[in-house]
């Protein structure tokens, strides 16, 4: 439209091996004769004879085979249980909670298997609100390395032998530590308290209780304690914010109760509202919410205190501090103080930061704009994050001191991972009398306790939480235990306690235990319905906690160079690392897979001769970075957006670095399949843990002054951020602001693209490409259904559930970091992630020809607009691919959906050539059994594959596949129509990526259906179709994405280009 | 299994044998015994002719009740109702104390039918004797008929052999008494055996090339529509560990199929039922006494239901029943039964024959039984094929826009907005499936 798009410098400065790779979809990276010359291929147990050898004997096999029809069996059940009908979803309400996220949940189970993890959007306050963890735990519950049973010093051992030993030992103990990560249990918390009580008795202190989570928010709590007299986290509500001011907090991602802000922004950011929020960022890496916002600054985290300080300022108040800030973050700071006077206290100042000092300012800040009782709710406590640091490190200088308790019962942590000084804590760990871990892995921490007593996965457990004050939430099992001899961690605590009896694997302990919980709690309530429903709601009592400034606590110093450590989408805090679909999900801002890496701004990493273009061939430079004498070496990653003389290194990766059994896919495999082992024979984690860097303060800090090393040779990376590109068709992205969006109409922010055409008088006038037609049309605006999409840009933010949800439901496989490098990962739906640039002035067109360099546009890069796209299949209704499947595989429906008959294909690529949105994947294995893909592709595991959604066909090598609008689920929609003899109902049909988007961005509909919201939307002068003038004549719409910002530049291309006549749009 | 292998081994045998022997007209017997006919409809379902079932074996009844003293025509007369037979007879009315269970009676049947029940059933022979003339597994399933023209077909192709070979050896020795008797020297020395067959061809090359064509297409031909067949379902019958008369509850007991297979009207798959579901009725009928006790023991065995304690009870001991799948769709198709019987209003039958009448482990089929079915669309292709499916989308009707089906009112709707198209669809005078995208690929394959 206005400015240039780009995927990556590589594309912006059209470096050679990107002009190249950009005609090759496809590439092949050798010719044949180079395959078979290679000497590698010596190495791999097939040589070249055999695989001729093979070939003969496997045509002869599979057409004796193909002869004969294999009996198949089918085993009905016993009993068949009341509820379950074999072929038909069985829903159930649940609660989600790993330590890190939370979510109101519906689980799909299939002949009582969960396969599928969706947002509950009746109940609970996420309100349908998930993200990628989540939705990808699913696969988590089928992980064969997942203990099945108790370990006694590393051996399997009965419940009741270990039972016995651990009563022993904590009745004889004199000192018994629990360590535990953020319990929000009520039913837990009352067993802890009845175990506190029989072994403390009045005030004895032999037990404590200490809770420790892997990322911690205790800076929040103490500097609340400061200012409010409580250790809290009040609640925040996005909704009602105008304006939205975040200090490095990613709540967008991965900060605090991401999975209830991400729908509260959203509903802020819709431009046709009375009123749109304005979000000001500042960041030091590139992130998730910072990509999203209308303006952002990039600052180092030793500046955040300074920012708030300079807003304190800038709205009247005194920080006490310094307000010294650096002149481009000052600009953006400006534009925060005036938006921030304008909406006064429907304004919200958040702050990621875990010092103290920093969130104390962020209170003050708060408080001098009347923040707390409007969009900050103290009256509703958050319970998540009760991280207790100072405790948790003398615990730990203990522990390595070889003081540690008698009893150290550890449940559902690992520190050993975890802890700046892990390695001195798993060392210390050794010399404790007894040492306990309630874990499903035996992790890096519970591989060195005496006792291992595997606990349940969440989707197998009865729980209750309280993430809220305000609300109690139930979690119900979908599964009967997958494991032989696991158990509730609630069972183990009581058990030990003295309070219950083993019961085995039906065991009704835990059940029991938190009905009870219930009806003290609810007396009148009706247990049954709290399940149906999964939430109670609890009265809140009115806070009487009022501001009060307190000295601002120490902050943290700045540096030459600073590191930040930030938590990824999809790996977190590293406890899904053995999620083959986290680890190949595409980090929504660099693209990345599978892989850990330091990001940097491309600017300084010219200076520090870096490269910083990278393709499937070329790598990027491994570096060595030192923080307190600790060092870790990854390869540099070129991040626009990236705070100058900063570096980001995400936590939560060299997951099992001792090679211990944390699941199949958490390790590095090589190229022909098999495990990288490292010189002890362990097999190589993927990246590098720094976890180890963090700062040990009065809290941890995710942030430390850093010394960054020269270049050390090249590492290759797997990223889909350059593949599949389309080619210099750059209308492909439109975006406006909110003023150039209500003050204009369409032509301004979203011309039509027009072609000449001769009237009736004969003379050339212009009119819509829609009117131009080389094809009849299929006749589908009348008959039956026609579906279509909507996304919206504006609501987008890129998170990437849509994408692990499209995985889940469509059986897409895991093809593993070496296939993802080689272009061939199998995501049927793509997020683009599109920098932008001021040096373009309108579509494939450059501001000044004559003046116009490579290298300005570059330096803009700096701090670029980020906005995100997901692609998939448009289901054109005048296909390219139809017309060139040389078999009739891809047809189109008289619904209007492109379909892809697998068993008809015969794997020409023809279709994928002749896509334009490139959309289409090709199987180059037979990734359900080939050796490659062993270790990464839960198909291939009898476990793993309990996850497939048995209504999509698993697809087998040499076909295309793509996209197909969850075309079960529009049967499914339309059967259960049929039957109940009525209309389809608008909202009742969903794709897998529109069920879940935790914004809404996604719309599908009925567009025949007039009322229907896809048909509105399609009508809306947001409404434009990507790359509509190529004339295919797409179902899916976007909506041109709006910032609620101020761009004179674009103003000027966008208004002004309009009046002046220039209205030239090809 | 043992099924499709004999199956398969049939269906390369038969292929061959029509390879080999093109231009034979094989051998088929479409005369059938009026008495067969008869047997099989009325009496099958309780008698075997050579053993006891529900009722006693037939073979040789006749002799018997003579051997035994019965007044002449009195079995006639049980046949068309017992209790006539007992009345007058006294062996009749020792018969009649056999079993517990009485015979049904058939007023209807005439004495010459009867008749040619009795001779049909007589000239049958002991299938026991047949093979080992030990006891045979009473779960074995009937032996194909077929199978026998299999054999002769090896028959044909040995003899076709033996007929090239013999017509070679008689050329052979022909010309070497020609050469024997020649008095021109010359000519032994000039051509080979083969040359000379050469020359022969030669010399006629115009019935050898029309004789190589047609058998070469002939070949062809066959090979493709043997190709065809491969892994065509029609017909298959596989064993199943449990020997389940559906004449039985279908057809003897009136058991409606989806009492059974209930979740035919919710779900995409009928579903076997769950053993709890044949204890509803088994719980009482337990079969003691009958030949048949052993087969409901394995349910019992699978239920965990312990009949030696008083009124039996529940051991929690359940073992699933393993049950060979007889209707089975390749894993790239989608199929839905409650589409079909809720939406379509097909009746079960209409696909899976009459089951109240058979009498053997259920089996796939074939198209020509379906369409002796009553009011089903005649079809060609084989059972359980996509063509099979194909067909019947592109000729039955959808009822649309007759307000008994709110869904399809509103297609109807949408598509008058569109008189040329509309007019198109009712072209035939009616919508057909097809029309309705039945025929589109992502209909059935995702």
């Amino acid at each position: 439209m206005t400015r240039k798009y780009w995927k990556g410098l590589e594309e912006l400065k059209e470096t050679p091996e990107f002009i190249k790779h950009k005609e090759q979809e496809f590439p092949n990276q050798q010719t044949v004769e180079e395959f078979l010359s290679d000497e590698k291929l010596a190495e791999t147990s097939t040589a070249r004879r055999d695989f001729l050898k093979f070939l003969g004997f496997s045509v002869a096999a599979a057409t004796l085979a193909a002869c004969e029809a294999p009996v198949t069996k089918v085993v009905p059940y016993v009993i068949k249980p009341e509820n379950v009908t074999p072929g038909m979803p069985t829903w159930y309400t649940s609660t989600y909670y790993d330590g890190n996220s939370y979510a109101s949940i519906l689980v799909k189970t299939r002949e009582a298997r969960p396969i599928f993890v969706k947002g509950n959007k009746d109940f609970g306050f996420t309100k349908g609100g998930v993200n990628a963890q989540i939705v990808a735990s699913v696969l988590g519950l089928y992980d064969s390395e997942r203990l099945s049973s108790p370990t006694a010093g590393g051996t399997n051992a009965s419940w009741s032998s270990i039972d016995k030993a651990i009563s022993s030992a904590i009745q004889s103990a004199k000192s018994v530590t629990l360590l535990t990560n953020t319990i929000i249990s009520p039913s837990v918390k009352r067993a802890i308290a009845e175990m506190s009580v029989s072994l403390n008795g009045e005030n004895g202190s032999k037990f404590q209780h200490i809770q420790y989570d892997a990322v911690s928010y205790a800076g929040m709590r103490e500097a609340n304690l400061a200012n409010f007299g409580a250790r809290v986290i009040p609640s925040y509500d996005f909704s009602k914010a105008k304006t939205i001011v975040s200090v490095d907090a990613d709540f967008l991602n991965t900060w605090l109760l991401a999975t209830e802000f991400t729908g509260q922004y959203a509903a802020t950011r819709n431009p046709d509202a009375a009123w749109m929020s304005k979000h000001i960022q500042f960041e030091t890496v590139l992130s998730v919410t910072g990509s999203n916002a209308d303006y952002r600054g990039m600052i180092k985290p030793s500046e955040q205190a300074a920012v708030l300080a300079y807003i304190i300022k800038g709205l009247g108040g005194n920080a006490g501090i310094s307000a010294e800030l650096n002149a481009a973050a000052k600009a953006i700071a400006d534009e925060a103080i005036k938006a921030l006077k304008k909406s006064k206290n429907e304004s919200l100042v958040v702050s990621g930061s875990n010092n103290i000092g920093v969130q104390q300012l962020t209170n003050k800040l708060n408080d001098l704009l009347k923040a707390y009782g409007t969009t900050i709710d103290l009256a509703n406590p958050v319970n998540l994050f009760q991280s207790e640091d100072a405790k948790v490190s003398k615990l730990v200088k203990d522990v390595v001191a070889g003081a540690g308790p008698d009893v150290l019962l550890m449940m559902d942590v690992n520190p050993a991972y975890t802890l700046p000084n892990g390695d001195a804590f798993a060392k210390g760990l050794k010399k404790i009398k007894t040492s306990v871990a309630i874990s499903s892995y035996a992790d890096e921490t519970a591989s060195l306790c005496s006792y291992v007593c595997p606990g349940f996965h969440a989707l197998e457990s009865w729980g209750d939480f309280e993430a809220k004050a305000s609300e109690y939430a139930l979690a119900q099992p979908t599964i009967r235990p997958l494991g032989e001899a696991t158990a509730s961690a609630l069972e183990s605590l009581l058990v030990w306690n003295g309070k219950a009896v083993r019961g085995g694997k039906d065991s009704s302990v835990a059940y029991d235990y938190i009905q009870a919980t219930f009806a003290a709690k609810f007396p009148m309530a009706d247990f049954a319905m709290a399940i149906h429903n999964s939430v109670m709601p609890q009265v809140l009592a009115p806070s009487t906690l009022v501001y009060a400034d307190a000295k601002i606590a120490t902050l943290p110093k700045s540096a030459e160079w600073e590191v930040s450590f930030y938590q990824k989408a999809g790996i977190g805090t590293g406890a899904h690392a053995n999620n083959p679909w986290l680890q190949e999900l595409p980090d929504p801002i660099t693209k990345v897979t599978w892989d850990n890496y330091i990001t940097m701004n491309p600017v300084e990493m010219t200076a520090k001769g870096f490269v910083t273009t990278y393709d499937q061939e070329h790598g990027l430079n491994l570096t060595t970075v030192k923080v307190n004498g600790k060092s870790v070496t990854l390869p540099v990653y070129p991040l626009p957006g990236q705070a100058p003389k900063t570096i980001g290194i995400a936590l939560g990766y060299g997951r099992g670095a001792n090679g211990e059994k944390i699941g199949k896919a958490a390790f590095q495999t090589k190229e022909y399949g098999g495990y990288e082992l490292n010189e002890a024979g362990n097999r190589k984690p993927i990246g590098a843990n720094v976890y180890a860097m963090v700062s040990n303060g009065a809290t941890f800090e995710y942030a430390a002054a850093v010394t960054v090393g020269a270049s050390e040779g090249v590492y290759p990376i797997a990223a889909t951020q350059i593949h599949h590109t389309v080619m210099g068709r750059y209308s492909i992205v439109r975006e406006t602001t909110l003023d150039i969006y209500q003050n204009n109409d369409r032509s301004a922010f979203n011309p039509p693209h027009t072609l000449q055409k001769l009237d009736e008088h004969g003379n050339h006038v212009e009119a819509p490409v829609s009117e131009f037609d080389l094809w009849d049309a299929h006749p589908i605006e009348k008959v039956g259904h026609r579906w279509g999409m909507s996304i919206d840009l504006s609501s987008c933010i890129g998170c990437g559930t849509c994408l692990i949800a499209c995985q889940s439901e469509n059986n897409v496989p895991v093809v593993g970091k070496d296939e993802v490098r080689r272009g061939r990962e199998m995501h049927w739906l793509r997020i683009d992630r599109y920098f932008a640039s001021d040096e373009e002035a309108a579509v494939g067109t450059r501001k000044d020809k004559e003046t116009f360099s490579f290298d300005k546009a570059e330096l803009a890069a700096e701090n670029p607009k980020v906005l995100h796209m997901p692609m998939m299949c448009h289901h054109c209704n005048h296909a390219p691919c139809e017309t060139v499947c040389p078999v009739a595989a891809t047809t189109h429906s008289n619904e209007g959906l492109n379909q892809m008959a697998y068993n008809r294909c015969i794997g020409t690529r023809y279709c994928a050539n002749n896509c334009p949105y490139k959309v289409r994947r090709f199987n180059w294995f037979n990734y359900p059994s080939y050796k490659k893909v062993t270790e990464v592709n839960p198909a291939q595991d009898d476990l793993g594959r309990m996850v497939l959604n048995p209504d999509v066909t698993v697809r087998t090598r040499g076909v295309m596949e793509k996209c197909s609008l969850c075309v079960q689920r529009i049967q499914s929609t339309k059967l259960v129509a049929k039957k109940e003899a009525r209309e389809i109902v608008d909202g009742e049909f969903a794709t897998a990526c529109s069920d879940s988007c935790p914004t809404n961005a996604i719309t599908v509909g009925d567009w025949n259906d007039l009322k229907s919201v896809i048909r509105t939307k399609s009508e809306a002068t947001r409404a434009y179709q990507a790359l509509e003038e190529v004339g295919v004549k797409p179902n899916v719409w976007y909506q041109v994405k709006v910032r609620n910002e101020k761009n004179d530049l674009l103003s000027k291309l966008q208004v002004e280009a309009h009046h002046g006549g220039n209205n030239k749009h090809h | 299994m043992e099924i499709s292998r004999i199956q398969l081994l049939k269906r390369f045998k038969s292929l061959a044998f029509v390879a080999l022997t093109f231009g034979f007209v094989g051998l088929t017997n479409f005369t059938k015994a009026q008495g067969e006919a008869l047997f099989k409809s009325k009496c099958a379902t309780c008698h075997q002719t050579h053993k006891n079932s529900t009722g006693p074996k037939l073979f040789q009844v006749r002799d018997k009740w003579a051997a035994g003293g019965a007044k002449e025509g009195s079995i006639i007369k049980w046949v068309n109702n017992w209790q006539n037979a007992v009345a007058v007879d006294p062996y009749a009315a020792e018969v009649s104390k056999w079993s517990p269970t009485a015979m049904s009676a058939f007023p209807d049947l005439k004495a010459e039918e009867i008749i040619s029940i009795f001779d049909w059933i007589d000239a049958q022979p002991d299938p026991a004797a047949a093979t080992t003339g030990g006891p045979t597994d009473p779960n074995a399933p009937p032996l194909d008929p077929m199978e026998e023209e299999g054999s002769v077909g090896w028959i044909w192709i040995v003899m076709g052999v033996i007929f090239i070979v013999v017509i070679l050896a008689v050329g052979g020795v022909r010309r070497q008494l020609n050469i024997a008797t020649s008095d021109n020297p010359e000519h032994q020395e000039k051509l080979t055996y083969g040359e000379e067959l050469r020359t022969i061809a030669w010399k006629y090359r115009l019935w050898v090339g029309l004789a190589s064509l047609v058998t070469v297409i002939a070949v062809i031909v066959t090979l493709f529509q043997g190709l065809y067949r491969i892994n065509i379902m029609e017909d298959y019958q596989p064993s199943q560990p449990i020997a389940f008369p559906h004449d039985r509850h279908a057809g003897v007991n009136g058991i409606d199929c989806k009492y059974c297979h209930n979740s035919v009207t919710k779900s995409k798959s009928a579903g076997i039922p769950s053993v709890n579901v044949c204890m509803n009725c088994h719980k009482q009928i337990n079969g003691e006494g009958k030949p048949f006790a052993g087969e409901i023991k394995k349910i019992y065995a699978a239920a965990g239901w312990d009949v030696s304690s008083g009124a039996g009870r529940y051991t929690g001991k359940t073992k699933p029943i393993v049950w060979n799948k007889v209707h089975v769709l390749p894993d790239h198709v989608y199929f839905n039964h409650s589409q079909h019987i809720v939406v379509g209003g097909v009746d079960c039958k209409q696909c899976h024959g009459d089951m109240k009448v058979m009498n053997e482990a259920a089996k796939v089929q074939p198209v020509s039984e379906l369409n002796k079915i009553e009011g089903n669309i005649q079809l060609t292709k084989p059972t359980l094929t996509m063509g099979w499916c194909i067909e019947c989308h592109g000729k039955k009707d959808v009822k649309i826009g007759d307000g008994k089906n709110a869904y399809y009112d509103e297609i109807h709707r949408r598509l008058k907005k569109d008189p040329a198209l509309y007019k198109k669809y009712y072209q035939d005078g009616k919508v057909s499936v097809s029309e309705l995208g039945g025929w589109e690929c992502a209909k059935c394959h995702y």
